[in-house]
């Protein structure tokens, strides 16, 4: 699903954000990505969806060479990616449908598919009752929810999550964290950028560790890993 | 583009008139006023060359003759105009005639004529015709050293005062177009930028989920249009009432005035109006969106 060679991120201010990075993340894996804020986390997952370019090496997601490829192919690699943040980017004029239905308005998905699919993925985070209200009336776990179950409507092959549970509770984090699960035993490949030791211990998932812009550990069932 | 998509886009264009209606106000009007200036503009030009083709066209060589010329002379002279160089036509017009043409042309002040009773202080002359414009001067320059010539006189000086003026109006309204299409671009372009502003939030989200870059581009770029399109059909509206009123006063005073005929000219001016309203607009969102909109 993603495959790094040697990828260097250096940016303009002369910082390196990435330093010869080498990497596979295979299909229906869930990765955690954890390092201190400032190590390059950021950046490894904004390339993952091209809001950043590679300064040199090689990078593949999806099926797309995400260097080499055409601005104009950008989009459709996008629509094989479902971004989550921290801070949900939901359209507070609109519903909660609206919201997740948007996703789908604007790659001009077919309208009679549209209804099922929102409804559906509303199902999977749990917020069918609430499709009608708007993103104010939520808490900010609804909202994390809604802004999942827009990522997920177009039915990606990789979910990336930039510190979804960041704003969150540790209560309501693990109601995430179950949806992210599900959605992962479902075929989709997860990789999120976290500093949720707790979540990261207990999830015992695959973890990938950056510390200044290089990988410094990456364990199988690994745990958080660092005396914060 | 699916149909569907063609209605979310005409929401959104919508949408954000609404959302920006002063801005939106202010645009459609400085379009409006900016192309109705450029149409009066038009209009002027197009007219005053017209009239100084038809002026042109008509350029005739009235030769006066002296009043004790022999017919033997003037049959003489008639000969030797006739073989000049660019010469079309000669045609004698006798003092007699001349005074019937005159009090012809004088309509209902034909009374003015009493005044001389008998008496005809008019000359024999000739009437000639060029076979181009350009040769008017120096034929006219030639007979007027003939024989029996007492001068020769033609209207070139007035046509070339009026294509003078048309071709100074040409440039000023070519640069006053130039300033206006600046300013109503600048103000289309800042009114889409507003609402590039209003759902920044929006065009992120589009950009995430993977909407093509002239997905997100459409609405705006329509946006501009359509205050273009908005203020080109004012303008041509104004326009055209106006030119309507103007042909109405000038046909009174001045009948013979070669005014553009308002059918079909005006329908032609309209669309290139309204076209030039649509254009103005295409390129004021497109420089916002270049500038704005980073996809």
């Amino acid at each position: 699903m993603i495959h790094m060679r040697n990828v260097c991120k250096t940016y303009d201010t002369g910082a390196v954000a990435l330093d010869h990075v080498n990497l596979d993340i295979e299909k229906g894996e869930f990765v955690f990505i954890v390092g201190a804020s400032g190590a390059g986390k950021s950046t490894f997952i904004k390339m993952l969806f091209r809001e950043e370019l590679p300064s040199s090496g090689k990078l593949v997601v999806d099926g797309h060479d995400v260097v080499g490829m055409a601005r104009e192919e950008i989009p459709y690699l996008r629509r094989g990616l479902g971004v989550i943040f921290q801070d949900y980017r939901l359209l507070p004029d609109k519903t909660v449908f609206e919201n997740v239905a948007f996703a789908m308005q604007v790659i001009e998905a077919p309208r009679r598919i549209m209804q099922r699919s929102v409804n559906a993925v509303l199902d999977v985070v749990g917020l069918r009752d609430k499709y009608r209200s708007f993103p104010s009336q939520l808490s900010g776990g609804e909202q994390q929810r809604v802004a999942i179950a827009r990522a997920i409507v177009n039915d990606p092959s990789i979910v990336i999550a930039d510190e979804p549970t960041g704003n969150l509770d540790p209560e309501t984090s693990w109601d995430i964290m179950d949806i992210f699960q599900r959605i992962n035993k479902a075929g989709t490949t997860i990789v999120m950028a976290t500093h949720d030791r707790n979540i990261v211990d207990a999830m015992k998932k695959r973890v990938i560790a950056i510390e200044d812009g290089r990988i410094v550990r990456d364990e199988q069932r690994g745990g958080y890993g660092y005396e914060a | 583009m699916k149909l569907r998509t063609g209605e979310y886009f005409i929401q959104e264009v919508f949408r954000s008139l609404k959302r920006n209606n002063w801005m939106s106000f202010a645009s459609i009007s400085t379009v409006a006023v900016s192309l109705f200036v450029l149409g009066v503009f038009l209009l002027l030009v197009m007219n005053m060359n017209r009239l100084a083709a038809t002026l042109e066209s008509q350029v005739q060589i009235s030769v006066y003759l002296q009043d004790d010329l022999k017919k033997a002379d003037r049959e003489g002279l008639q000969k030797d105009i006739t073989n000049m160089q660019g010469i079309e036509t000669v045609k004698y017009v006798s003092r007699d005639e001349a005074k019937s043409r005159l009090s012809e042309r004088l309509g209902d002040q034909k009374y003015l004529l009493d005044a001389l009773g008998d008496k005809n202080p008019l000359p024999d002359s000739f009437e000639l015709t060029v076979v181009h414009p350009d040769m008017v001067e120096t034929a006219a320059k030639a007979i007027e050293h003939m024989n029996g010539v007492e001068s020769a006189k033609y209207g070139q000086d007035v046509v070339e005062h009026l294509f003078d003026i048309t071709r100074l109006m040409r440039i000023f309204g070519v640069a006053l177009m130039v300033l206006l299409a600046g300013a109503t671009i600048f103000i289309i372009s800042n009114t889409i930028r507003l609402t590039v502003f209003a759902r920044r939030r929006e065009i992120a989200i589009m950009k995430y989920v993977g909407a093509t870059d002239w997905f997100i581009r459409w609405p705006f770029l329509m946006e501009g249009v359509v205050l273009g399109f908005a203020g080109g059909i004012i303008a041509a509206v104004a326009l055209r009432s106006f030119y309507a009123a103007m042909a109405a006063k000038i046909y009174n005073t001045l009948a013979f005035f070669p005014l553009m005929p308002q059918y079909p000219f005006m329908n032609y001016v309209t669309v290139a109006i309204i076209l030039s309203g649509m254009v103005i607009g295409a390129i004021g969102s497109t420089i916002s969106l270049k500038r704005f909109l980073k996809v």
